[in-house]
């Protein structure tokens, strides 16, 4: 078992770039505002696991990237967005990327 | 004076009649404390993103409210005893 999960991160593909963009979105359009009631702009920023995605991804500047955090947070509370993936969704799942390797004894 | 947005979510199986009941009740407790309603906006019923009370649908509200943010956690605390209501949250607009 053990064994098995020390063999699956050798052969795990190697990290593939990200094409990201380079400014802050938020910086760039200065019109568009961070609101925690559009669900569907906020799904841009949080992966298919409902978590938020990091700034190295999205290439959100820090202080828009708190506001952003702050809003998903406010969406998850009134069940906008959910706190782990699309619960409903039932259907084959995408392999986890990561997984926590067992402890060794 | 400052400005407030209050999402509130009810339970889904309440009818209109006693769904406005708790929707006047929210609103007369801000009265009493002296606040002021601005706006009421129904969204009505949406599906959440995970079950709340084993509910899978919830009746949304958002009331945006000018009041003393001393009032705030007085309202908060009604809120949490209001019965049919299953979430709720109260943001100060910036």
């Amino acid at each position: 078992m053990s064994d098995e999960i020390s063999n699956g991160a050798e052969q795990m593909a190697p990290r593939r770039y990200m094409a990201r963009p380079k400014f802050c979105a938020f910086c760039a359009e200065k019109t568009l505002v961070i609101d925690y009631k559009q669900s569907d702009f906020l799904k841009k920023f949080i992966t298919d696991d409902g978590k938020i995605r990091p700034r190295r991804q999205t290439g959100t500047c820090a202080k828009h990237q708190r506001e952003l955090a702050r809003a998903i947070k406010h969406a998850r509370h009134i069940a906008i967005l959910p706190y782990a993936g699309d619960i409903w969704f039932d259907g084959p799942r995408p392999h986890r990327t990561y997984t926590t390797p067992e402890r060794q004894s | 004076m400052r400005q407030y947005e209050l999402v509130l979510i009810l339970q889904p199986d309440l009818d209109e009649a006693s769904f406005n009941a708790a929707l006047d009740k929210v609103k007369g407790w801000i009265s009493e404390g002296e606040g002021t309603i601005e706006k009421v906006d129904i969204w009505g019923k949406r599906k959440l993103a995970y079950p709340i009370r084993k509910q899978t649908e919830g009746q949304y509200a958002l009331l945006t409210v000018q009041m003393e943010p001393s009032f705030a956690s007085t309202l908060e605390g009604n809120l949490r005893l209001l019965e049919p209501l299953m979430r709720f949250l109260v943001k100060l607009v910036e």
